[in-house]
């Protein structure tokens, strides 16, 4: 997983059948020291996150554990998600 | 997942016979200090922003974008599924790839 800030929201009517209904955010990652790392992310959002929030973001098959945790879900389209809002870290 | 800039084709001949048939494009990451503060309307033409500079991605594409498209590619299976929704019913995404195009962006939303 790694850290980052929500900078904003992509739209796209254009798209594969398994994106369909998915919240795409923005992610800036950054670093132990907090400091952004230049990588953006896009993410599925499942927690109503807002920008400027830092959240979490969960790759693979953690981030189809987030759409719909179990083992048949090999169908998602997802391979990013956020999967917490940060309220701290040291 | 990320957001990227359609830089151009790939074409090849030799390839493992599942991959016949995939469009293959360049895409260009962008970083974050390529995008401008604000709303910004992406695709060709538009621009979302300023040139993306990161190194270039090979995927597959079945949404047919084109160079100069904004779009957001996913990697490993995601990728896999995304292709297969092209294939027959029923077909298990095997195909030989690790990134592919997903969406091709109408609009990308910058709160900073």
């Amino acid at each position: 997983m790694i850290r980052g800030t929500v900078i904003g929201q992509v739209w796209a009517a254009r798209k594969a059948r398994g994106l369909e209904g998915q919240t795409l955010l923005l992610v800036a990652a950054r670093d132990a020291d907090g400091h952004a790392t230049g990588r953006l992310v896009v993410a599925s959002d499942t927690l109503d996150a807002r920008a400027g929030e830092d959240v979490t973001v969960a790759f693979g098959s953690g981030a189809r554990n987030v759409l719909r945790p179990g083992p048949d879900n090999r169908d998602l389209l997802c391979d990013a998600a956020i999967a917490a809002i940060v309220e701290g870290a040291g | 997942m990320f957001l990227g800039r359609v830089a151009g084709t790939v074409w090849s001949t030799v390839k493992w016979p599942e991959a016949k048939g995939l469009k293959l494009l360049l895409v260009r990451p962008y970083r974050l200090g390529d995008l401008p503060p604000g709303v910004a309307t992406a695709g060709a033409g538009g621009g979302a922003a300023s040139e993306p500079t990161d190194d270039l991605v090979v995927c597959a594409d079945t949404l047919d974008a084109g160079p100069g498209d904004d779009v957001i590619v996913a990697f490993g299976h995601a990728a896999r599924v995304a292709v297969s929704e092209k294939l027959p019913p029923g077909s298990k995404p095997m195909v030989p790839i690790d990134a592919a195009v997903v969406a091709v962006v109408d609009r990308v939303e910058i709160a900073r």
